[in-house]
């Protein structure tokens, strides 16, 4: 093969989702940081229905996860399958398609919930009209995606990159589980009764549940991690045989997993401790994809220094690497006991949310649109104070939530001295405000790194634009 | 392609995608594989210990494991261990608590002591959205940390309370109906002397007969103070029941409490209801009765 | 070590050869859990405390704890309607819908009209969001919520509301509890009453009518109750054609106030009974 000459890619759509993504990041933090102030300072609801804590709470699930998170992969994988496979993509204008309308199915999303109309089901809310939609345009990402690996050049491209498969694991399974999870049956335009009730329904949706987690939220990110970090490294993949092992495993036994969210429910206690013993065996499977990560790094230790978008990504691997430890813990039986319900959850959520899932983006978006527009960063400075924004936010996010979790179980479960409960519930709410607080302070910190990295990218554009004004770029 | 490998000796699968993507054929570290392993070994003993297995016995039941773990076995366990360790350490004031009377509760300091301080979250999580923190009152319902009672102040109405619930019932517009605009003014003038002390003014003498005419004195009282408690406030204290304004007094008066017509409340009533705690409240029996302790000792009880 | 001869050297080279191969493969090995965790749950009947559906009309009933379930037979009259012995909720001299012959201990049922219009609000204004209803066995929940949940208790709940956060408290046995007058204070402004509280207000629940959906259009119950009773909840023909009329003149407040005050009190459970295993 002639390592010299570039194939063409298509690029505008992946330039598309790229600034897409990043937008929706900060629009969904925004919202975030609004609901943390809210539950610190609840006058911020200012009796305004569409703005009302729960509302916006759904309204930042939505857009972090889906908006900002589907787009990341959306424009990952269009932007890796090419370049993986040596080809275009199959049909780059259903990639256009599939681009366009799932921004507007998102927005659309937000838009709804705000006005109150949801299915009631978490990480499920958007109701049928909508759900139908999303899950047209996610066949059709996925069947773009497979088809482009299909037409690959076999010769020079006999086997299919790891990172494809983790990609290909997310579509299947996400399609899979949101069609099952979101069968109902319409009662008008803007609500559905949900064909399950009761258990079964509690056992499906968090089956769903669990698996936007692992499956939207770790293995997409995960192929986004197996190219991106050899590649802004520039060293090897650790271990293939490693990637091989922990791609099955977390294929396999991830979906097992949904069922520890409702340990002490009214399940019986067989599915429980299904879900929370394959979530302790999880550990190993995870660190998996982390220690993939970090070994592939080593030996480019000293480029930490000055590639702030490598410190994205070990930052991430990091985070990855304790919230799949932390998740395990959590679904022990005793430790859930006094977790589940709690903040701590919360917290949980987010050392993976923020520390992995928004960390690994970043880095790869940051690197995506140096590629794409063929230019340096704006202002590398700015990545760095980004990076600290975002390290920083985070850690006081996730001990805010740690404190605030752990004491609020611990207080909910207290029997003083004479073994009557020792804090009534209206204790416990107040006991909450200063790391209510605290974390609407993390997230700010977040936030603004957000509207930094979007303010860099914007300028980064812009110039390079401006200098390639002579030889006009194919599409914007 | 093999043959193009541009990193020949770093010992990679011979793979290249995209100019510079390659894997090492390193194994995965050993104590990884271990772990690994090791979780298989922990999935086989975790499963013989809980259970796991989603299959019937003849009865119905689901497979339990080796060691006939369930989730109500263990909570039925760990609420034992409690019972057992309020017997071993207040056996003797649970047990009074339950064989006495409130008023006899009442008359050992010991045991009062006792049942107030096991009291304060139960009051807390059932009662204190209503009445407010240590029994202050909230707009709308009563202060129990006053002497003024609406059902009685000693401890055996207070019981009650508790126990049955209370819904105090006042008609609209006097016991008639029929009291006009004017007169539910003028009443309205004289109810706010009475709490003043100035019910025998010559000022409101025209409210004063309104009052008889309404038959306010049937459950107020001739002067304003009811005979015996039965739910009416006393019109002669500073403590207004709803509200010292005059407008919501006027209200009151005009529209009643309570007070329903075709099975649903009239307009402007003031609805009053206290819930009944009897089959409510977790360990009904005893925890009534600590809790009109812990009431009656809040300030008024008599 | 794989190589780049035609033939795979194994099972593992071969799916990395081929997508479709991947693909499947792929699509095996994640639908193994759902089959073994779900299925299950259809059929097992300590799944849901041997509570049965027991004929095409959705006839529930419990042979080994008959309290939990409130049981009535239905049939199909001479016009082929679908009638039952005992009614759910009628329409008093005055026209305002209540009880007919269920009280509060007789078992679980299906919601009335106005319960379940409450409860497409309390999904609409998302508190399941903050409030969980699903109390487990532990012995300060028993202090503090009442009798842990029990499967029966969700049965008609599509979907389920059990929750996964707790920044308010449960509310699975809330009925009773307080006064409606209190539940509008609440609603109204939560700091009222309850200084600490970070709870949103909810002041237009007591503006708007119930009968109307979003943008004016209609809250077709009689549509809902149908839908229910397709998805297996049992109400008979004269429930679901009255289903409109029975929300008539009420406002959202109403409504939210009657699904709070029925949350929980449909079964009554015997501490010193063990309804699970
Ligand atoms: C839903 C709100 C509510 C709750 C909860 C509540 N109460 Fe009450 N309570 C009231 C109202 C309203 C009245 C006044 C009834 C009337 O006016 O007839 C009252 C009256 C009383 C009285 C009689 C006061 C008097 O002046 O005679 C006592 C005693 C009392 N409550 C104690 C309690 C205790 C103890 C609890 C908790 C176990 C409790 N309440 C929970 C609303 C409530
Ligand atoms: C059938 C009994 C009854 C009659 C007759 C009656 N009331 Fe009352 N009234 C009550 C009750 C009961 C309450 C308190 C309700 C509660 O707190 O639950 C009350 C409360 C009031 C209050 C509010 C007091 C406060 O502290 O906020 C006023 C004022 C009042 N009544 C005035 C009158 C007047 C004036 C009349 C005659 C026109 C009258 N009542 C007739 C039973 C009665
Ligand atoms: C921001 C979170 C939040 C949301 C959203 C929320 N609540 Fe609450 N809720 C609370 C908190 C905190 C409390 C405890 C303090 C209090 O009583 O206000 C509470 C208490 C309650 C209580 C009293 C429960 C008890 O046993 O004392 C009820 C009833 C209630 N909420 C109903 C609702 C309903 C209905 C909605 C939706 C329309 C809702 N809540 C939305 C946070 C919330
Ligand atoms: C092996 C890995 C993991 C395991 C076993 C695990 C386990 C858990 C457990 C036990 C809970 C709490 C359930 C409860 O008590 O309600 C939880 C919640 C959650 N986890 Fe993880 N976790 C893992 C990794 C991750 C990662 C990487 C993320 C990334 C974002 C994540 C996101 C979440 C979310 C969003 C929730 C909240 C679900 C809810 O709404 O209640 N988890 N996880
Ligand atoms: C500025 C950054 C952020 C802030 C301040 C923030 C804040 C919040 C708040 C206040 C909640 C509600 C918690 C509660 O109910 O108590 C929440 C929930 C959640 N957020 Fe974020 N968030 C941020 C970023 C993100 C990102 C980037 C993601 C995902 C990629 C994310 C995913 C989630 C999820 C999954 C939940 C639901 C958790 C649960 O149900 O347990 N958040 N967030
Ligand atoms: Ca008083
Ligand atoms: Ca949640
Ligand atoms: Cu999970």
């Amino acid at each position: 093969m002639d390592t010299t000459a570039q194939p063409q890619y298509d690029n505008g759509v992946v330039k598309y989702l790229t600034v897409g993504a990043i937008v929706f990041l900060v629009i969904g933090t925004f919202f975030g940081t609004f609901a943390a102030s809210q539950l610190a300072w609840p006058a911020l609801n200012f009796d305004i229905a569409e703005i009302t804590f729960a509302r916006l709470r759904v309204m930042h699930t939505n857009t972090v996860i889906f908006a900002f998170g589907g787009m990341t992969l959306m424009a990952t994988a269009f932007y890796t399958v090419q370049r993986t496979n040596g080809v275009k993509l199959w049909s780059n204008s259903m990639a256009w398609w599939t681009a366009i309308l799932f921004t507007i199915g998102l927005l659309l999303t937000v838009v709804s919930i705000s006005l109150g109309m949801t299915t009631g089901k978490e990480y499920h809310e958007q109701e049928w009209p909508l759900a139908i939609a999303i899950a047209v345009v996610w066949t059709m990402y996925t069947f773009n995606f497979v088809m482009t690996i299909a037409i690959r050049n076999k010769e020079t491209h006999s086997h299919v990159y790891v990172s494809n498969w983790f990609f290909l694991g997310m579509m299947i399974a996400i399609t899979y589980l949101y069609v099952v999870n979101g069968l109902a049956i319409p009662v008008s335009l803007f609500r559905s009764y949900s064909m399950f009730a009761g258990v079964q329904d509690a056992m499906i949706q968090w089956w769903w549940g669990h698996n936007a987690v692992g499956f939207f939220l770790t293995a997409g990110f995960l192929a986004i991690m197996y190219y991106f970090v050899p590649k802004q490294a520039q060293r090897p993949i650790y271990s293939y045989r490693l990637s091989v092992i922990h791609f099955w495993a977390l294929m396999f036994g991830y979906v097992w997993l949904g069922a520890h969210h409702l340990q002490y429910t009214a399940l019986p206690d067989w599915t429980g401790s299904l879900g929370a013993v394959i979530s302790l065996a999880m550990i190993i499977p995870s660190w998996g994809g982390a220690l993939n990560g970090m070994l592939t790094l080593s030996g480019a230790w000293d480029r930490l220094r000055t590639d702030y978008i490598l410190r994205f990504l070990i930052i991430s691997l990091a985070f990855y690497a304790m919230s799949t430890f932390e998740g395990p813990v959590m679904a022990a039986k005793t430790v859930n006991a006094l977790s589940h319900y709690t903040d701590w959850t919360v917290g949980h959520v987010h050392s993976g949310a923020l520390g992995w899932v928004a960390m690994v983006s970043i880095g790869a978006l940051y690197h995506m649109v140096m590629k794409l527009w063929k230019t340096e960063m704006y202002s590398m400075q700015l990545i760095n104070f980004h990076f600290w924004l975002a390290t920083i936010g985070t850690v006081f996010y996730i001990v805010a939530m740690w404190v605030s979790g752990i004491m609020q179980g611990l207080m909910w479960r207290a029997y003083d001295e004479y073994g009557t409960l020792a804090y009534t519930f209206a204790e416990s709410v107040a006991a909450m405000h200063p790391y209510y607080a605290m974390r609407a302070f993390g997230g700010l910190l977040f936030f603004s790194g957000a509207v930094v990295m979007l303010y860099n990218v914007v300028m980064t554009i812009r110039m390079a634009n401006a200098r390639a004004s002579k030889p006009v770029e194919a599409t914007a | 392609m093999a043959g193009h490998n541009p990193w020949p000796d770093e010992g990679n699968t011979g793979h290249i995608w995209d100019e510079d993507l390659r894997e090492l054929d390193n194994p995965p570290p050993l104590w990884w594989m271990l772990s690994f392993y090791a979780g298989f070994i922990m999935i086989i003993f975790y499963t013989l210990y809980y259970p796991t297995i989603p299959l019937t016995n003849n009865s119905g039941e689901f497979t339990k494991g080796l060691t006939g773990w369930t989730a109500i076995e263990e909570y039925k366990e760990d609420f034992q261990v409690l019972k057992d360790w309020r017997v071993a350490k207040f056996a003797d004031k649970e047990e009074q608590l339950a064989a006495m009377s409130v008023a006899d509760i009442l008359k050992d300091d010991e045991l009062k002591q006792y049942a107030v301080a096991t009291s304060k979250v139960l009051f807390g999580d059932y009662c204190a959205a209503c009445h407010g923190a240590g029994g202050a009152g909230n707009p709308n319902f009563p202060v129990l940390a006053d002497d003024d009672w609406l059902w009685g102040g000693n401890v055996a109405q207070i019981e009650a309370s508790i126990k049955n619930g209370r819904i105090g019932n006042m008609p609209a517009r006097g016991m008639m109906g029929n009291l006009t605009d004017e007169e539910i003014d003028s009443v309205t003038d004289y109810v706010i002397a009475l709490s003043e002390g100035k019910g025998n003014d010559a000022a409101f003498a025209a409210g004063k007969a309104v009052y008889a005419k309404g038959m306010c004195l049937a459950c107020h009282g001739p002067m304003g103070k009811p005979l015996a408690p039965a739910g009416a406030a006393n019109l002669t204290d500073q403590v207004w029941r709803f509200s010292s304004d005059r407008e919501q007094i006027r209200n009151v008066i005009a529209n009643g409490v309570n007070v329903k017509k075709n099975g649903e409340y009239i307009e402007g009533t003031r609805q009053a209801i206290m819930p009944a705690f009897k089959e409510r409240l977790p360990n009904a029996d005893v925890n009534v009765k600590r809790l009109a302790v812990y009431i009656h000792q809040l300030g008024g009880g008599q | 070590m794989s190589n780049h001869d035609d033939k795979p050297t194994n099972w593992q080279d071969g799916v990395e050869r081929n997508i479709f191969a991947l693909f499947l493969a792929t699509a095996l090995a994640v639908s193994i859990a759902g089959i073994v965790e779900i299925v299950p749950l259809f059929y097992l009947k300590s799944a849901v405390d041997y509570t049965e559906q027991t004929d095409k009309y959705g006839n529930a009933k419990n042979e080994k704890f008959p309290e939990l379930v409130w049981e009535r037979t239905f049939t199909e009259d001479a016009e082929g309607k679908i009638v039952s012995e005992k009614a759910l909720y009628k329409f008093d001299k005055n026209g305002k819908p209540m009880m007919a012959d269920w009280k509060a201990g007789d078992g679980v049922r299906p919601y009335t009209p106005l319960e379940l219009a409450g409860r497409d609000l309390y999904l609409r204004e998302g508190c399941y969001i903050c409030h969980s209803q699903m109390i487990r066995p532990f012995r300060d929940e028993r202090e503090r919520y009442g009798h842990f949940s029990l499967a029966t208790e969700s049965m008609y709940d599509h979907p389920m509301q059990w929750g996964s956060k707790r920044t308010g408290p449960d509310l699975a046995r809330l009925g009773g509890k307080y006064s409606d007058e209190w539940h509008v204070m609440h609603l109204l402004r939560p700091q009222d009453l309850v200084p600490e509280s970070v709870m949103p207000a909810y002041p237009w629940l007591a503006e708007r009518q119930v009968s109307e959906d979003f943008f004016g259009t209609e809250r077709d119950m009689k549509k809902r109750l149908s839908v229910m009773r397709t998805l297996g909840v049992p109400y008979t023909d004269w429930e679901i054609e009255n289903a409109n009329k029975a929300i008539e003149g009420y406002t959202e407040m109403d409504a939210m106030v009657a699904y709070l005050q029925v949350l929980g009190t449909m079964v009554k459970l015997d501490d010193s009974k063990v309804y699970r295993q």
